[in-house]
């Protein structure tokens, strides 16, 4: 490995669950092969518009959003995979890695916040869990204050979570004024 | 920083799951799962396993459909309700937005009927000893 740095057993996350793999991020971009086969992501540098790291519970996740919206979760990483990291995104990828921070507190109230595809549900400052719109199938106005998503259910891509969401709401106040309700 | 709790009874509100990352317990499976000690219920949303403190949740409810696929809701307290904690905890966090609901499909019957009997279990005592407390400060 001249080019680059290999990680083995890295789960990329998503809508069914996790899926175990094996990452490398060389200087064209990065690469994730299933372990045993099947599914691979590969991303070429040019469509790289932000790294992310984020603590999570005993292990570090890499988050990678590209040019149409996209963004894939990578979880399994060390503390020193995060520094020599971040150096060699920021050298060959020429993206700065930025920190973002985990809400464990377990409220329920808070932000959204949308970028790309990606809606994050923000607990004073800190991301509590996100979700893609991608996967959305239908979402509703419920009475005047509240919003339902309803998630497709994919029975193809190897989910491995016992418990799938398929339904999610959120309830906006009069109060809030990030999201004015339409008059009409 | 989640208040300064000077002398009066905590509000559901200023009652936290985890105050650190690494607080949070492995979990071999991505599963609805119920953290006793903690006072936690987490979720697998997105991969991740996402903890909501019991305090929040108002009610859980399950069904199961005629394929033996099994759902289970879980809403939680949002402003407006009947609890006047939530009309104080909406006057502190005014212009939050609240996640109101949730709903999981699940292939385990079993596990689902545990986990809404837990979380009911859990709440009752949660909400007896936080009442016990604001009336023991009054």
């Amino acid at each position: 490995m001249t080019d680059g740095h290999l990680f083995n057993n890295i789960l990329l996350g998503g809508r069914g669950g996790t899926n175990p793999g094996q990452l490398k991020v060389h200087s064209g971009g990065i690469a994730w092969k299933k372990q045993g086969g099947g599914k691979v992501v590969e991303v070429d540098k040019v469509d790289i518009v932000g790294v992310t790291w984020m603590k999570v519970p005993r292990t570090y996740q890499l988050g990678i959003r590209i040019k149409d919206g996209l963004f894939y979760k990578f979880t399994g990483f060390r503390d020193q995979d995060v520094s020599s990291l971040t150096t060699f995104i920021q050298n060959n990828i020429g993206v700065t890695p930025e920190e973002k921070q985990l809400s464990v507190s377990g409220r329920n109230w808070g932000e959204i916040g949308l970028n790309g595809n990606m809606l994050a549900f923000l607990v004073g400052a800190k991301q509590a869990f996100e979700v893609s719109l991608a996967d959305v199938s239908q979402t509703q106005m419920q009475g005047k204050n509240d919003v339902v998503l309803e998630f497709h259910v994919d029975d193809t891509t190897g989910a491995n979570e016992k418990d799938s969401l398929v339904e999610m709401s959120f309830h906006i106040p009069n109060s809030n004024t990030q999201y004015v309700g339409d008059e009409a | 920083g989640t208040g300064d709790g000077r002398g009066a009874a905590k509000a559901s509100s200023d009652l936290i799951a985890y105050k650190n990352v690494n607080d949070v317990p492995p979990s071999r499976e991505l599963m609805i799962q119920i953290d006793q000690k903690n006072e936690a219920i987490l979720l697998p949303i997105y991969g991740s396993m996402v903890p909501f403190h019991v305090a929040t949740v108002k009610s859980v409810t399950s069904q199961q459909d005629s394929n033996k696929t099994c759902y289970i809701r879980i809403i939680f307290n949002v402003p407006g309700g009947s609890f006047s904690s939530h009309d104080a905890n909406a006057l502190k966090f005014q212009g939050a937005i609240y996640l109101k609901e949730v709903s999981f499909r699940s292939k385990d019957p079993r596990h689902i009927s545990e986990v809404v009997q837990m979380i009911k279990n859990l709440r009752r005592q949660v909400t007896t000893r936080e009442s016990e407390r604001a009336e023991r400060a009054t």
